[in-house]
C-alpha cells in the first residue's frame, strides 16, 4: 500500500514538474529573438508570407492559446512534428518561401525515439566508468579519513572537476585517437565510439561521487553501530561491506540519480565535439535552428526522465532504510 | 594479509585477465575506417532533392556525385574559359540566338532510363519556370523555346527572350539534367525525394546527417574505384579536423588558416588550395537610408583597408578587384575599384551632408561565425576602420542560422545596414552572380535598383558574342559596379580541403564539387 501511495503522489508531483517545465520552455521560445518561420520558409521570403505561414501554424495566437493547444497534443501522445527536419531525420538549413515541395518532415517524437538510445548507452557507460573509479577512491578515502587515502580522493577529485569537458574531450581524442589510434572519436559506427566521450563525461560526474562516498563513509565508520559490531565480533570486512557501506549507499544513490539525469541533460558538449548522434547533439542543431517543437519535445521527455529516475532512486533508498520517507 | 586463498584467487585472477581480448572492447579508428570516401561538410542539406529547389552550396556539391552535365568547366585561373563535354559531344551557336547541343548516346539515368534530348529540354523547361526557388536561368521559360529535332540533338532558341543564346554554354557546366520522367511527376514527385542523375554515384538514402552514395556500376566514363562516397554534415570546425587527424575522414572542407598550419607536414595528409569561384562581399542595403546614397557606399569602401583583411585571412583569401572571381568569364582587375583612401572617404561623407561622419544614424554591420573562415576577425577590422573614419558602426556577429535568417533583401530594406556574405556558382558564368544581386528583377541582398546598372547587365546579356560580352562586362558593367558600389568584394576566397594522402584521383572543382570517378585508394 505504501508503494502505491508513494508511486500516485511522486507522479502527480511528477506531472505538476513536467508541465511547468514545458511552460516555461514553451514560453521562452517564444519570447527570444530569432522567428522560427523565417528558417522555415527562408531568407528571401516577404515579410508578409512569413506572416501568413506565422498565422497559419498559429504562431501569432497568444502564448498561452498556443500552449494549451500544444499540451492538447502531447495529452494524446503527438509532440508534433519538427519545424526544419525532413522524416530522414537530416540537419537542414532553410529552402525557399514559395518551395511546397519539401520532404515531408519529421516527427519529433521518432528523431527523440531515434537518438535517446545511443545517449542513454553513453550515460550509463559514463556512469559504470565513473563508478569503477569513484569506489574504489571513495571508499578507501572515507576508511582512512586524514590520511593519503582520503588526500588523494580530495585532490582527484578537485584534477577532475577542474577539466573542462570540451578541452579535456579534444585532448583525448589526439591523445587515444589520433596519436595512438586505439579508439574512434567522431560519429556512431559502433560500440566503440562511445567509449571517448564517456571517458569525459565519467570524469566529469565522478568527483561528486569520490566526495559523496569519502564522507559517507567516514560518518558512518564513526558510528557507535560500528565500534558496537565490532565488539560482536564481526570481522572488518564484514562490518565495512555489510553495514557502513550499506548505509552510506544512501547518499550515493540520491546522487547518482542526480547525476544520471544531469547527464541526460548534459551532454550537449561532449555530443557536440564527438559528433555523437544523441539527444545532445540533436538538441544543439535544434536550438540553432529555432526548431521549438524539437526543443520542446527533447525538454518534455528530459523532465520526464528526470522524474521517472528520481523516483526509482527514491523507491530504492527506501528499501535499503525503511526509516526514510520520501 | 596475504593469505594462501586471497594470493590463489590473485593468481587466478590475473590469468583469466591475459585471456580477455581488448579488442573486444575497444577498436582501432584506422581500422574502422570505411572503404568509401567519407566526406566532411560544413553546411548541411536542404529537405529537398529537387536541384531547382535551393542554392545550397553543400546539396549542389552532393549533386556533382550524382548527377550529369552537359559539360564541365575546371575553372582554373591560365585558362578560365576551358570547357570539357560530358554528357554533350558538342555545343555550337547556330547564330546570336541558337544553340545546337548534340547529346553522348548510350547513357542511362541510375533508375534505367535512356538520358536523351528530352530530358535536356524539360529540365531547361522546368529549371527556369518563375516558381522554382533556384533561378540560375537568364530568363524564365516562355522567354526560351526549346526543340529537339532527334533524340540526340535539342536546340535552344532565346529570340524571344532577346537575349543571346550563348549564356546557355557556361550554364550548361552547372545545370544538373534531370529525367524527363521524373520532372514530369511534378514537383511533389520523386524529384524532391531522391536524387536520380547519370553521375559516377549512385543516390542511395539519406540517414541522418549522412548522405549515403554508392558506385554506379553503369558510369558512361567507366565505374568508379572507390565503393561509395557518405557525405556528412559536421557542423564543428575542430572535429572535422580530428576526423582528418584520427584517419576517420577522407576529406574534409573549409580549413581555417590556423588548421591549415597544424596540417601541413602531416606525412598522411594532402592539402589542396585553390582560387575559388567564390568572392567574399560586405553588401549594403541599397535600399534603405543612409545607404542608397552611392557617394556614401563609396565612402565606406574607401574606409576599408583590403591589405588588413588579407592579413588576416592568411592562406583563405586571395586578393581580386573586382565583384566575381578571377575565374569567372569576364573578370578584369578594374581600374577603378575602390582602394583605402581616407582622404577620398572625407570628401565623399562631406560630398554626401556627413562631414567626418557627423549625422549618420548608428549602423549595424552583420556577421555570421561558424561557416566561413575568419568573419568575425576581418568584421571586427572593416568596423574599426569605418569608425575611425566616422561612420557610427556596431559589428553583430550571429550564429549561422541566424545570419541565414537576416541574409535578404525584404520589404523596406534587409536588416541592419551592412552584411556580411559569399556567393559562389560553379560555373564561369558571370551572371549567376553580376545579374542575381544587382538586377533591379533579382535584389536578393542589397536591393538595388539602379536603372543604369539594369540596362548594362541587359546589353551584356544580350551581346552577340562571348568576345562582345566580355567587352561589355569588361568595360561598361563593373566598372559601373565599382562606381555605384552597391556592394565591396573584399576578397575571393581559397577552398582549403585536406584529404588523406593514400586518395588519389580527385579533381577539385572551384566551388567545392568534387570530381571522385577517378579516385581510389591506393
Amino acid at each position: 500500500m505504501f508503494i502505491v501511495n508513494f508511486l500516485i503522489r511522486r507522479l502527480a508531483q511528477g506531472v505538476v514538474i513536467i508541465f511547468l517545465v514545458s511552460f516555461l520552455i514553451f514560453t521562452l521560445l517564444r519570447v527570444i529573438p530569432g522567428d522560427p518561420v523565417r528558417l522555415m520558409a527562408g531568407g528571401m521570403a516577404p515579410d508578409h508570407v512569413i506572416d501568413q505561414i506565422a498565422e497559419d501554424m498559429g504562431l501569432r495566437d497568444p502564448i498561452p492559446v498556443q500552449f494549451v493547444r500544444y499540451m492538447g497534443g502531447v495529452l494524446q501522445g503527438d509532440l508534433g512534428q519538427s519545424f526544419i527536419r525532413p522524416a530522414s531525420g537530416a540537419a537542414v538549413g532553410g529552402a525557399s518561401f514559395d518551395d511546397n515541395t519539401r520532404s515531408e518532415r519529421a516527427e519529433v517524437f521518432d528523431l527523440i525515439a531515434d537518438t535517446a538510445p545511443f545517449t542513454l548507452q553513453l550515460a550509463l557507460l559514463a556512469m559504470a566508468f565513473a563508478l569503477i573509479v569513484a569506489l574504489p577512491v571513495g571508499i578507501y578515502g572515507g576508511l582512512r579519513p586524514g590520511k593519503w587515502p582520503d588526500r588523494l580522493a580530495l585532490y582527484m577529485g578537485s584534477l577532475f572537476i577542474s577539466l573542462p569537458n570540451f578541452w579535456l574531450g579534444i585532448v583525448l581524442a589526439l591523445v587515444l585517437s589520433v596519436n595512438l589510434g586505439w579508439l574512434p572519436a567522431i560519429g556512431y559506427q559502433g560500440f566503440a565510439y562511445t567509449i571517448l566521450p564517456a571517458i569525459v563525461l565519467a570524469v566529469e560526474i565522478a568527483p561528486f561521487l569520490i566526495r559523496s562516498l569519502t564522507v559517507s563513509v567516514a560518518q558512518n565508520m564513526r558510528e557507535n553501530y560500528i565500534s558496537v559490531a565490532a565488539i560482536r565480533g564481526i570481522g572488518h570486512r564484514r562490518i565495512v561491506m555489510a553495514h557502513a557501506l550499506k548505509n552510506a549507499s544512501v547518499p550515493l544513490l540520491n546522487l547518482l540519480g542526480v547525476q544520471f539525469s544531469m547527464l541526460l541533460g548534459g551532454v550537449l558538449v561532449v555530443e557536440f565535439i564527438f559528433d555523437y548522434p544523441g539527444l545532445g547533439l540533436l538538441t544543439i542543431n535544434a536550438v540553432l535552428q529555432r526548431d521549438f517543437p524539437l526543443i520542446q519535445g527533447i525538454a518534455i521527455v528530459t523532465s520526464a526522465a528526470f522524474v521517472v529516475i528520481n523516483i526509482i532512486v527514491d523507491l530504492a533508498a527506501t528499501t535499503i532504510d525503511p526509516r526514510l520517507e520520501y | 594479509m596475504i593469505t594462501r586463498r586471497s594470493l590463489l584467487a590473485s593468481v587466478g585472477a590475473a590469468a583469466g585477465m591475459t585471456q580477455i581480448d581488448p579488442r573486444f572492447f575497444i577498436s582501432s579508428a584506422y581500422a574502422q575506417t570505411a572503404e568509401p570516401i567519407i566526406f566532411l561538410s560544413a553546411e548541411n542539406i536542404t529537405g529537398n532533392w529537387d536541384p531547382t529547389a535551393h542554392t545550397t552550396l553543400s546539396q549542389k556539391n552532393i549533386e556533382a556525385y550524382v548527377m550529369g552535365y552537359l559539360s564541365r568547366t575546371p575553372m582554373r585561373p591560365d585558362n578560365p574559359d576551358e570547357t570539357n563535354m560530358e554528357l554533350a559531344e558538342s555545343i555550337t551557336l547556330l547564330d546570336g540566338f541558337r544553340l545546337e547541343i548534340k547529346l553522348r548516346p548510350g547513357v542511362k539515368f541510375h533508375d534505367g532510363e535512356p538520358f536523351a534530348a528530352k530530358d535536356v529540354k524539360a529540365t531547361f523547361e522546368y529549371g527556369a519556370l518563375p516558381d522554382r526557388p533556384a533561378q540560375w536561368y537568364p530568363g524564365p521559360t516562355d522567354s526560351f523555346e526549346v526543340t529537339t529535332p532527334d533524340d540526340m540533338t535539342v536546340i535552344v532558341d532565346t529570340s524571344k527572350g532577346g537575349y543571346a543564346a550563348s549564356l546557355f554554354i557556361f550554364l550548361a557546366s552547372y545545370l544538373p539534367m534531370m529525367s524527363a520522367k521524373d520532372i514530369a511527376a511534378g514537383p511533389n514527385g520523386p524529384l524532391s525525394q531522391r536524387l536520380n542523375g547519370t553521375g559516377p554515384f549512385r543516390f542511395v538514402e539519406q540517414r541522418g546527417n549522412d548522405t549515403v552514395l554508392e558506385a554506379y556500376d553503369g558510369y558512361f566514363m567507366g565505374a568508379p574505384k572507390v565503393s561509395g562516397v557518405t557525405y556528412s554534415f559536421v557542423g564543428d570546425a575542430t572535429t572535422r579536423i580530428l576526423s582528418m587527424l584520427n584517419g576517420q575522414a577522407s576529406i574534409i572542407e573549409r580549413l581555417e588558416p590556423e588548421q591549415i598550419e597544424t596540417l601541413t607536414g602531416k606525412p598522411n595528409i594532402t592539402l589542396s588550395k585553390m582560387v575559388s569561384v567564390e568572392n567574399k562581399y560586405l553588401w549594403f542595403r541599397c535600399s534603405k537610408p543612409p545607404f542608397d546614397n552611392p557617394l556614401l557606399r563609396k565612402a565606406a569602401c574607401h574606409a576599408i583597408d583590403r591589405e588588413i583583411i588579407y592579413e588576416v585571412l592568411g592562406e583563405s583569401g586571395s586578393p581580386s578587384k573586382n565583384f566575381i572571381s578571377p575565374i569567372k568569364f569576364g573578370y578584369i582587375d578594374l581600374e577603378n575599384y575602390p582602394e583605402y583612401d581616407p582622404e577620398e572617404c572625407q570628401r565623399l561623407l562631406a560630398e554626401a551632408g556627413y562631414p567626418n561622419g557627423e549625422g549618420l544614424p548608428e549602423l549595424e554591420y552583420i556577421t555570421s561565425v561558424g561557416f566561413y573562415p575568419k568573419t568575425k576577425e576581418y568584421g571586427e577590422v572593416i568596423t574599426a576602420l569605418l569608425q575611425e573614419q566616422g561612420f557610427p558602426v556596431t559589428l553583430n556577429v550571429m550564429e549561422v542560422a541566424a545570419w541565414n535568417e537576416n541574409l535578404y533583401d525584404r520589404e523596406g530594406g534587409g536588416p541592419g545596414h551592412m552584411i556580411d556574405c559569399g556567393w559562389s556558382t560553379g560555373s564561369p558564368e558571370p551572371d549567376l552572380v553580376l545579374r542575381t544581386h544587382f538586377h533591379s528583377s533579382s535584389k536578393r541582398i542589397t536591393g538595388l535598383v539602379d536603372p543604369d546598372i539594369d540596362a548594362l547587365l541587359d546589353k551584356e546579356r544580350s551581346a552577340s558574342t562571348l568576345e562582345e560580352r566580355r567587352r561589355i562586362i569588361q568595360e561598361e558593367l563593373t566598372p559601373m559596379l565599382a562606381d555605384r558600389a552597391p556592394a565591396l568584394s573584399l576578397f575571393t576566397s581559397v577552398l582549403v580541403h585536406a584529404m588523406r594522402s593514400d586518395l588519389q584521383g580527385l579533381f577539385l572543382y572551384p566551388d567545392g564539387a568534387i570530381d571522385a570517378s577517378k579516385a581510389a585508394f591506393v
